[in-house]
């Protein structure tokens, strides 16, 4: 393991491993990636992979559609299969105020040049999925350019392409604390010694709660676990992620053929509880079974649960932090950080060099929490 | 084929019952697994690979594998090693994954409950024994015996476990049932439950090990949850695969699921077998085998020496098998069934010994080359893990009262790592004596304790010879690292 570097980024996570590729890219290859685990083991590995860029808000949307303009061309850029695939997002809407939003959204999503459509019952059984079961169902919206991969595969193939480009990866390699001196990074320490840097980069999850208060500074996260399950393989019938906010689901089915999904608990409490339930098992196969009743046989596999790392107004907190020159955040996804990755990875590589984001972030920085603050809920 | 006339056995066969198989009426009868009625009308091959498209048999006839996987009235994926043949079932042969029937567009016979948990009203049950083999069943009587109401759960439809399918007599101390039939063993330790307050629910899979000791099973079709104030894990273990070439073709099977076709469903897997694997497993299985009339072409070991007992390997040897140590199998051939086995010498870095290559003329290659405890609840339910060799590889840590690093929660038998049935059944009674210490210790502390140095030694005597060297060994190592795991207080 080097003793000194350029930056460390601490996380081998999507954010993580894509930052270090993008500033590798960018001509600062003198990078190490600390990951206490294997890659992709927290939040990461555990996703469902979704891709929107079905928004409510304008700046989440140009992230997610920047992201996906990224990621139609990043298997040729990286030169692995990442599974990503245009299948579309399917949206569905319950309730008058579902529609309502709805529209509302499609009107924004259509002004910055998405093709999104709303679409009948009917028409998502004729169009979409003939398999859904659409009782009470009102409208959807459809974006068929929205998209999936697999987070294992694109967490992979960026640190592999970032470990062409001269970063080291080191697994297993717990951050221990981040060192500090009159108000400038100096270094971390890990298991394995410390490495001295001017720039660290705090993509650890939930865990970057903990590591930064090892400098003093204090991030509003929380980490909230959600449940997810998988099938058995079946021949692929269904290409979109379907998902509802008011039903509480979505699922999609991957290339390999298994059908991955999840809902969250409205009461689910913070904490770092990564168990799974046996009640999420019964309530979501109950629940996949009405939306397609073609899938009441089919077997569960697996289960298991992640964490969603959450901040107030559900936006990630990306930038330079006030006060300790050098450290970098890039956590409190709250649990849309793998669609906006390779965005949010190619900005952040762009401030930490010094250069000129393409996209203003400065919404984003940590400074936001500051005083009486304004909540933007745009988590939809 | 079906076995008419066993030194042993008899089978009551049920129900005669008509079937469908790819279009082809065939028969079976009740009581058997389709795998099993399909085998004994020589059908083989159950599913295509799904992405290389080769033939697939079964391999392990205990649910374990998936090799089996078939399209059983139009549903795909269907275990059909575990799942029992009925009256006018459609069966089909799968290729790829299995594709749903297309939707009839019909009203959703399942409707989500309201997002609340249904985890808090969930029936309570003083112990929960997962496994009703022997260290189960032993568990079970131990602690119902200081009145505490257990229930045994078990995915077959019998108790027994693996002694269901053993015809031979057994070995150990005459206490531990020596010279006493595996499958009369079973009777034995079921009869022990009577009159104590013990529930049995057979044909019933353990499905997951929650927090809060919360079991999810599946009855049927039918899915249930309880909370367990204890649970004792005797699982069993699961076969060993081995790696050569073709491999996966049909024909190729674990010894366990021979035994359970031949001896539980009265089928013969072939009419030539290789045997892999001389130590008791393979020995006994060739020795089975040969009860029911099928030709065993060899016994083979990499092993430079037998390891089962000796009078096994004697008794085979007598009927005209040889058994050939410091040999192994280099690969099968056959375009959908295996139809012969090359096997070659290896020397004394195990490798292979170019020239001493021989074609075997077999149908059916048998392997009996080691099992790996079945500790998956374990890990899901938290415990921490450790990799023992000379227990079989992946176990739970436990201790000597054999409860694992998770409060209230034991483990015992082949899944706390392998050896025997004897020993088996005193470590399931060692964690039945430990849960009826935590629930009734305070009434009764002084029989437990008199009870518990009492097995103890029983089986510090079992391990104490030859044979017991490594589990004795490998126990000693995780009582090591429990030690150390409960002193960092963790
Ligand atoms: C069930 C579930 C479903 C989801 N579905 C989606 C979806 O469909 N689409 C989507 O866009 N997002 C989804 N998300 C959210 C998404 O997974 C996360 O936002 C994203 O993966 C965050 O990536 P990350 O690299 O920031 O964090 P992580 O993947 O959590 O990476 C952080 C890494 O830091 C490491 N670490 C922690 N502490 C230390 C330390 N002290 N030293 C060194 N390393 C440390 C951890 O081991 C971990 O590997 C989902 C999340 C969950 C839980
Ligand atoms: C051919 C052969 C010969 C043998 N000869 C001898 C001998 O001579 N002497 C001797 O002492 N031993 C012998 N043994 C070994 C002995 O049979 C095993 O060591 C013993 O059966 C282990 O007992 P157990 O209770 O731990 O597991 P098992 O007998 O394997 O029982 C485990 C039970 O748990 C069930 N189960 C597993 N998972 C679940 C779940 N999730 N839900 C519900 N049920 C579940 C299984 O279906 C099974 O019925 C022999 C074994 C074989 C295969």
């Amino acid at each position: 393991m080097k003793r000194s570097a350029d930056c460390v980024i601490i996380g081998g996570g999507i954010i993580g491993t894509s930052v270090a590729y993008y500033l590798a890219k960018s001509g600062m290859t003198d990078v190490v990636v600390l990951e206490a685990d294997y890659l992709a083991s927290g939040g990461t590995g555990r996703c469902g992979g979704g891709i929107r860029q079905q928004w409510s808000t304008e700046p989440n949307a140009r992230l997610a559609m920047e992201s996906v303009r990224i990621f139609t061309t990043l298997e040729e850029e990286l030169g692995e299969d990442i599974e990503f695939l245009q299948g579309g997002y399917l949206v569905l809407a319950y309730t008058d105020e579902d529609v309502e939003q709805f529209e509302k959204n499609v009107a924004l999503q259509r002004g910055l040049g998405l093709d999104v459509e709303i679409l009948t019952p009917d028409e998502i059984r004729a169009r979409v999925v003939a398999q859904l079961n659409t009782e009470r169902v009102k409208m959807a919206t459809y974006c068929s350019k929205d998209a999936s991969a697999n987070p294992f595969l694109a967490t992979r193939a960026y640190a592999a392409a970032a470990k062409r480009l001269g970063v080291e990866v080191e697994l297993f390699t717990p951050v221990r604390r981040i060192l500090a001196e009159n108000g400038r990074i100096t270094g971390v320490e890990t298991d394995r010694g410390v490495i001295s840097t001017p720039r660290v980069i705090n993509a650890a999850g939930s865990h970057s709660v903990p590591l930064a208060e090892t400098v003093g500074v204090e991030l509003p996260i929380k980490p909230y676990r959600r449940e997810i399950l998988v099938t058995e393989p079946l021949e692929r019938f269904f290409d979109p992620m379907i998902i509802s906010f008011s039903f509480g689901v979505y699922f999609r089915q991957v290339q390999h053929g298994s059908i991955i999904g999840g809902f969250a608990y409205p009461d689910e409490q913070p904490g770092f509880n990564q168990t799974s339930s046996v009640d999420f098992l019964t309530t979501m196969s109950k629940k996949l079974a009405y939306l397609m009743p073609v899938l009441e046989d089919v077997k569960v596999v697996r289960q298991w649960a992640g964490l969603y790392d959450v901040t107030p107004d559900a936006q990630p907190i990306i930038g330079e932090t006030d006060g300790v020159d050098g450290f970098f955040q890039a956590s409190g996804f709250s649990g849309h950080g793998f669609m906006i990755a390779p965005m949010v990875s190619t900005l952040l590589s762009q401030i930490v060099l010094g250069e000129t984001p393409a996209l203003d972030v400065e919404r984003l920085n940590l400074r936001r929490f500051e005083g009486d603050i304004d909540l933007d809920h745009s988590v939809v | 084929m079906r076995i008419t006339e066993h030194p042993i056995l008899t089978f009551d066969r049920g129900r005669e019952l008509a079937f469908e198989f790819d279009g082809h009426p065939l028969k079976g009868y009740e009581g058997e697994t389709i795998a099993a009625a399909l085998h004994a009308n020589d059908v083989r091959v159950l599913r295509e690979s799904p992405e290389l498209h080769r033939p697939r048999g079964f391999f392990c006839a205990i649910g374990r594998c998936s090799s089996c996987l078939m399209t059983v009235n139009g549903v795909p994926n269907v275990m059909t090693c575990i799942t029992p043949l009925r009256e006018g079932m459609r069966i089909e042969t799968q290729r790829g994954k299995g594709a749903l029937a297309v939707s009839d567009g019909s009203a959703p016979r399942i409707r989500p409950n309201e997002q609340s948990r249904e985890s808090d009203e969930l029936p309570v049950v003083p112990l929960v024994v997962v496994g009703g083999g022997p260290a189960g069943l032993s568990a079970a009587a131990a602690a119902a015996r200081f009145g505490i109401e257990t229930v045994i759960v078990d995915e077959n439809d019998v108790a027994g476990g693996q002694l269901i399918k053993q015809t031979h007599m057994f070995f150990g101390s005459r206490e531990h049932y020596a010279r006493v039939r595996g499958v009369d063993i079973g009777s034995k330790l079921i009869g022990n439950l009577e009159e104590l307050p013990v529930r049995m629910m057979l044909g019933t899979t353990v499905l997951g090990l929650y927090q809060d000791r919360t079991v999810s099973l599946l009855a049927g079709d039918r899915h249930l949850a309880l909370r367990a104030e204890s649970v004792v894990l005797a699982t069993g273990a699961s076969e060993n695969m081995l790696a050569f070439e073709n491999g996966d073709l049909p024909g190729v099977y674990g010894a366990g699921a021979v035994q359970t076709l031949m001896n539980v469903h009265g089928v013969t897997p072939g009419e030539r077998v290789l045997m892999i694997g001389a130590g008791n497993i393979g020995l006994i299985v060739a020795y089975q085998l040969l009860q029911a009339g099928v030709e065993v072409a060899a016994v083979i070991d990499a092993a430079p020496e037998i390891g089962g007992y000796h009078v096994h390997a004697a008794k085979i040897r007598r009927a005209g098998v040889p058994i050939l140590t410091s040999h192994t199998i280099l690969k099968v051939s056959g375009s959908d069934r295996v139809n012969s086995a090359e096997i070659a010498a290896v020397d004394t870095s195990w490798q292979p010994v170019p020239g001493s290559e021989q074609t075997l003329d077999v149908d059916t290659v048998c392997l009996a080359v080691g099992l790996t405890p079945n500790c998956e609840l374990a890990f899901q339910s938290g415990c921490r893990q450790t990799y023992v060799p000379y227990l079989g590889g992946p176990v739970a840590v436990h201790g000597r009262d054999l409860e694992t690093t998770v409060d209230g929660v034991f483990i015992a038998g082949d899944a706390s790592g392998i050896e025997e049935a004897s020993t088996a059944m005193l470590e399931g009674r060692l964690a039945g004596l430990a849960v009826a210490q935590r629930l009734a210790g305070e009434s009764h502390g002084a029989e437990i304790a008199r009870l518990t140095t009492e097995t103890r030694e029983g089986l510090d005597a079992l391990r104490a010879g030859p044979f017991g060297e490594k589990p004795r060994l490998g126990k000693e190592h995780m009582f090591e690292i429990h030690r150390d795991l409960r002193e960092a207080g963790e």
